[in-house]
């Protein structure tokens, strides 16, 4: 079935006969204050197919799609509908005309069951309800759809990947014939991945479409049928996906050749790797929020110099590893020591002041205060010092001064300081949290999950980053769940796995299936005969 | 200069209900004398401005209603004059700044509907030109005269009806604050009703308001399950009333004919007519003959009580009228021995109250609780 | 050409006040319909508002002694939000920094120089004391400030009930809700205002101050946006919001000290006069700006003093309310659209 859709986009791109298609954008505008985010973007979506909308952060993704479903209206350019043109006031209005959105972060209230959910705003929503007639309409539709979710249960209680598919049937039961997903898998494990593009086939295969909004190229390459790319808002080109590898993507994202060398040669002049750890933790536990023991008698050594991967499938305790190592949290128990000194009772201030940045899991949640300005937010570090403090005085000019440096470092282009930092792409706010964490970093950095969320382009600037620390003869500590990533870039790679290191292995010696199995509990080989011996 | 203490209600009423007398009082220490030799330059009616400040809104069927009424009658009365009104004035420093603009609009003459103390005072200090009419007060200035009803002497005869009708011998009271207006108006009442009932007590609730329908409602409720059978107070609102009528209870109101909103429960309602006297007092003002002192709206000239309800037993009505014909021919019920609550005679047999000791009565009789 | 309107992210300071200004004009011209076609003559009403408020000596002194309470509780409100705390009870804080001055003024015998400044520390503590339970319950059981400070309003406002017609009661029988006379009193400034205004618009100048150019206030600005990044950035979040809270109940205080012993000059029930609530509006019209709040205060205060103008002028209580009602909501819709910008751009 599946083999029959690609057939027929093939065949209709070969033949030129045109289908018809379902949503067409034909020279689509959209410009903000100071920034063009959509240009002369054109855009076919047919039936049938997966139309992967590539693009880094900040290309016009977010903005195209806004238009396409009514939360935007073109400055310039028209949406046709099945051959008409239209003209969306509204996201109602695009719903109606079959075009639904599930964004990245869901829109459902917690509180309600799934079947409240999926009835709520609806003009199908009978006008009398009881429990029962939700719940059983609800899993009408979602039999219907092939979509297996429950109708009873409460949103909150709910795992990411079936609040998603709540999400979808959502759009799906308005009758939607396109639907349009912002990052869907960032939230997913891989098994619900991979759930949820078995889902997307079938709907495709009844003569819908899904327009696939991702960076991620293995993603792309699996998934669609087509693929646009976006490129600082324009449309650099439409190809079959058959035709394109992770290569060509890149390159087409980015505009130019992505470095995928091994990054982990040393420029020359670099600083060479430590005897001395930097950094050493000896048998170091910490609980969880809930109290729960998530980080168990954790030994590492970093030494300066080196990139150390933490790897691992995300909450064994990784986590809790960069809270401790940086003072946000107490361990619970064990020795965190810092160029010998002994920290392990400090706070972030003392860790702060051993030279030890920090780039938080959730920058926004925790690394970012989100309403304030671009300059309060980057000069967080050093706020306390100066020239931004002399005594007790602060100084908003020098504040300025510094915000400025660290937005050019980052090669973040600020059109007002003032701004609130939310109003930034997640990847200019990454960019200038590294680039603030690394004028601190005089002796380690932690990062935890420093490219989520990111481009290609953005993940890139990150890997120099750390590099560039690296060679300066600062520890990093850089923990993701990207195994490529991790072979890129670090020197050594600790496996985690249910709060404990498997092992700690050297990642010119490794290959991916080992790792692959230590995440999955397997000690390494070493740890393992050592478990043996005793 | 004449001793308020002596004067018979019939001469206050000649005195004060005709042309203003002022009246030098010297009572207890809490009446100062009138201080004005020189009554205020006449006014033009054409140039004359009076200004009325109350305390509730003119559409409280009530109180303030009842003022606006007087109102109108100087309107009426005075046609080339010019009356402004200001409603809701709260006891804050917002009322001083009230009363400041009316006399920056020129106001002759300032009336008031409630008590005020130093947010008038400090007006009228800086307003020589201005008359003001404070009512419920006692400060006399070259400028300003107080004026009151004297609402006793029907809550004594309502008193009367209720000790007829009740059968709990238990009655009930809303008040305001324990400001003497709230104590006359208990203790007349329960003075009343022990005239036929001398084991009648009264409990007293105190809702910090004049006009709160959800306070006094809940006030009116708490009295009822405590044993009341007959309600009265001094709100400006009929809560209690609905209260009673709903708990097959009766109650005696203050200011308007409101049986509408209870007719069973309805016994009587303490009646106020300001129309002549702030007539006359304008009129005083604007021809240069008014000085300032302290006015009683006499008993049946002014402050009465309304056409008894449907349901008070004939008895009952004609018990209490006769003590009203009793009081309008001079007698005065308020007499010794009377004790207060805690079992102390504060009135020796013998003796009897004067209405400046009434108008400043701040302690309960014997037999009433919850007041002080 | 074809006219858009659009969203930006950040609003400008020249287009948020036209848009105030445009708020205000826009509810007058509305309310002044309303009074055209009852008849009202629009020309002298006006003339009478301006002379009642801005135009007289006498109405600037009015302003002056309504702006006074109003911006201490509007900056109450403001310094709480800045650390992310709503303050709900400025109404109570200012009842409890009223008991607290008259407390002092009643029983502590001495010249007017001496016990001035007592009284005012007084106000200050009272006003601390009364947001200390909320402040803890907040800091450490996190417990919503919101309801409990509400809620210490109406204890705020019964006790001086209390105390004013029982135990405080003015002896000489003179008034009947109110404390005596207090022996004391706040210097005049200008006319019948007094010193408290100049100390309010002074104290609100420092604390703009301290937020924008002290450490402390940044961290104070960071541990109010996000706990969790001041956390991060090891600025103690707690110590802060116990800090600020108590400051925000110790400013209301001060409003209520101001009122008794500058303005009324005894305590009594219905003193506050609903100024604690009208500081959340204040600070809300001041949109988190310290300096706002000056202007926020001013703008109430000629509202509410128009209010009265307005009244003896035969305009109904009711019109008055919904006219100051009118007003707020123009403003806050205006502060939204101060948010847009139109472009021009040519159609394809």
């Amino acid at each position: 079935m599946i083999m029959n859709v690609m057939l027929d986009v093939d065949r209709t791109a070969a033949s030129g006969v045109a289908v018809q298609p379902i949503v067409s954008l034909r020279g689509v505008a959209k410009h903000f204050p100071g920034v063009i985010a959509n240009q002369d973007v054109d855009f076919d979506l047919l039936p049938g197919e997966i139309h992967a909308l590539l693009g880094e952060n900040g290309a016009g993704k977010s903005t195209l799609m806004n238009i396409l479903t009514g939360i935007y209206r073109p400055d310039l350019g028209e949406i046709i509908v099945d051959g008409q043109p239209v003209t969306f006031a509204s996201p109602v209005e695009a719903i109606a005309a079959g075009i639904g959105m599930v964004h990245q972060h869901f829109k459902l209230v917690k509180a309600f069951t799934v079947a409240e959910n999926v009835h709520l705003g609806w003009s199908e929503t009978p006008g009398r309800i009881s429990r029962d007639l939700l719940e059983a309409r609800t899993a009408q539709i979602a039999a219907s759809l092939n979509l297996a979710v429950k109708p009873g249960a409460r949103v909150s209680d709910l795992s990411t990947g079936e609040q998603q598919r709540v999400e979808i049937l959502r759009v799906l039961s308005r009758k939607a014939r396109v639907l349009i997903l912002d990052e869907p898998t960032a939230v997913l494990t891989p098994a619900e991945a991979a759930e949820l593009f078995k889902a997307l086939r079938q709907f495709a295969a009844r003569g819908n479409a899904v327009i696939f909004i991702s960076h991620k190229l293995d993603e792309v390459l699996e998934i669609s049928d087509r693929v646009t790319v976006l490129r600082g808002g324009r449309k650099v080109t439409t190809k079959p996906t058959n035709e394109c590898d992770k290569r060509i993507l890149a390159r087409l994202m980015v505009g130019q050749e992505v470095v995928l060398s091994n990054m982990r040669e040393r420029k020359p002049g670099a600083k060479p790797i430590s005897d001395a750890p930097v950094l050493s933790l000896r048998n170091v536990s910490a609980r969880d929020d809930l109290g729960n023991l998530s980080l168990k008698n954790v030994s590492l050594d970093l030494r300066a110099g080196e990139i150390l991967g933490i790897a691992g499938v995300a909450g064994n305790g990784q986590k809790e590893l960069s809270q401790v190592l940086t003072g946000v949290r107490r361990a619970s128990g064990g020795e965190i020591h810092v160029c010998g000194k002994d920290l392990s009772s400090r706070g972030a201030e003392e860790f702060a002041a051993f030279g030890v940045g920090h780039i938080p899991e959730d920058r926004l949640h925790s690394g970012l205060a989100p309403a304030l300005s671009i300059t309060d937010n980057v000069v967080i570090r050093e706020y306390g010092k100066a020239p931004l403090s002399q005594g007790w005085m602060y100084r908003p000019s020098a504040a300025a001064a510094l915000a400025r440096s660290i937005a050019e470092a980052a090669s973040v282009a600020v059109p007002d300081f003032k701004m609130p930092v939310r109003n930034l792409s997640g990847g200019n706010q990454q960019r200038l949290v590294a680039r603030r964490e690394m004028r601190i970093a005089s002796n380690v950095l932690v990062a935890a999950y420093p490219s989520r969320g990111l481009d290609v382009g953005a993940i890139n600037a990150m890997m120099s980053y750390f590099t560039e620390l690296r060679d300066a003869g600062v520890g990093v500590l850089f923990v993701s769940e990207e195994l490529e990533e991790l072979f890129k870039l670090s020197d050594r790679i600790a496996v985690m796995f249910h709060g404990e290191v498997m092992g700690v292995v050297d990642s010119s010696q490794v290959d991916v299936e080992t790792i692959g199995l230590m995440m999955g509990g397997q000690r390494s080989l070493e740890a393992g005969s050592a478990e043996e011996v005793r | 200069m004449i001793d308020f203490r002596n004067l018979s209600r019939r001469r206050f009423l000649e005195l004060s209900g005709a042309t203003g007398v002022a009246l030098g009082v010297s009572g207890a220490g809490l009446m100062r004398p009138a201080l004005a030799a020189t009554p205020l330059a006449p006014v033009a009616e054409e140039d004359a401005v009076i200004a009325f400040g109350y305390v509730g809104p003119t559409s409280d069927e009530g109180w303030t209603w009842q003022h606006d009424q007087g109102r109108l009658a100087v309107q009426e009365a005075f046609p080339k004059a010019k009356t402004i009104f200001v409603e809701n004035i709260p006891y804050s420093a917002d009322a001083g700044r009230t009363f400041r603009q009316f006399v920056s609009e020129g106001a002759n003459m300032i009336i008031t509907n409630s008590t005020y103390g130093d947010f008038i005072y400090d007006v009228a200090k800086n307003a020589p030109e201005t008359a003001f009419l404070h009512c419920d007060d006692r400060t006399l200035m070259d400028n300003m005269g107080v004026f009151y009803p004297s609402h006793w002497y029907p809550s004594y005869v309502t008193g009367v009806a209720a000790g007829h009708m009740s059968e709990s011998s238990k009655l009930g009271y809303v008040a305001s604050f324990p400001v003497p207006s709230s104590f006359a108006g208990s203790n007349a009442f329960l003075l009343g009703a022990r005239s036929v009932k001398p084991d009648a007590t009264i409990q007293v609730i105190a809702i910090n308001s004049w006009f709160d329908p959800q306070a006094s409602t809940q006030a009116a409720r708490a009295l009822i399950d405590n044993g009341a059978d007959v309600l009265f107070g001094i709100m400006d609102e009929p809560g209690y009333l609905q209260v009673a009528e709903q708990r097959g209870k009766k109650a005696v109101m203050l200011n308007t004919d409101s049986r509408k909103y209870g007719p069973n429960a309805y016994v009587s309602s303490i009646m106020f007519d300001f129309r002549k006297f702030y007539v006359d007092q304008v009129r005083a003002r604007l021809e240069g003959k008014w000085v300032p002192g302290q006015f009683l709206l006499p008993f049946g000239d002014g402050t009465d009580r309304d056409a008894w309800g449907e349901t008070v037993p004939a008895g009952a009505a004609k018990a209490a009228d006769e003590v009203r014909e009793k009081i309008l021919g001079g007698w005065n019920p308020f007499q010794g021995e009377i004790k207060d609550n805690k079992g102390e005679v504060r009135v020796p047999a013998g003796q009897s109250m004067s209405d400046n000791d009434i108008y400043n009565w701040n302690w309960s009789v014997d037999g009433s609780s919850g007041l002080a | 050409m074809s006219i858009r309107i659009q969203r930006v992210p950040s609003e400008n300071m020249a287009g948020g006040l036209a848009a105030r200004l445009i708020a205000i004009v826009l509810a007058l011209s509305i309310a002044a319909i309303v009074f055209a076609m009852s008849g009202a003559d629009l020309g002298k009403l006006g003339a009478h508002v301006f002379k009642s408020t801005f135009g007289s000596r006498f109405g600037l002194m009015d302003l002056g002694l309504i702006v006074t309470p109003l911006i201490l509780t509007g900056l109450a409100v403001t310094v709480a939000m800045k650390v992310g705390a709503w303050n709900i009870g400025a109404e109570g804080q200012f009842c409890a920094g009223a008991i607290a001055a008259t407390a002092v003024a009643l029983f502590v015998p001495g010249p007017t120089i001496l016990v001035l400044p007592l009284m005012f520390v007084a106000g200050a503590i009272g006003g601390m004391l009364w947001i200390l339970i909320p402040t803890l319950a907040r800091a450490y059981a996190d417990v919503s400030e919101l309801i409990t400070t509400l809620l210490l309003n109406f204890v705020g406002a019964l006790f001086i009930y209390y105390l004013a017609t029982g135990p405080w009661l003015d002896p000489s029988g003179l008034s009947f809700a109110a404390t005596k006379r207090l022996p004391h009193d706040v210097p005049g400034f200008w006319g019948d205002v007094h010193w408290g205004l100049p100390i309010a618009v002074l104290l609100t100048v420092a604390l703009a101050g301290v937020l924008n150019y002290t450490r402390w206030g940044y961290e104070v600005r960071i541990a109010g946006s996000n706990p969790a990044a001041a956390r991060y950035a090891a600025i103690p979040f707690r110590r802060h919001l116990i800090v600020v809270m108590l400051m925000s109940g110790a400013i209301a205080g001060l409003a209520g000290m101001f009122e008794v012993i500058g303005t009324t000059h005894r305590l009594q029930g219905g003193i506050s006069n609903n100024f604690g609530y009208i500081g959340i509006m204040v600070a809300v019209l001041a949109r988190g700006s310290a300096i706002g709040v000056i202007a926020g205060a001013a703008l109430m205060a000629v509202i509410l003093k128009s209010g009265i103008a307005l009244q003896t002028q035969g305009v109904n209580i009711s019109t008055v309310l919904a006219l100051t009602g009118l007003i707020l909501f123009f403003t806050a819709i205006g502060d939204e659209l101060s948010h847009y910008r139109i472009v021009r751009s040519k159609p394809a």
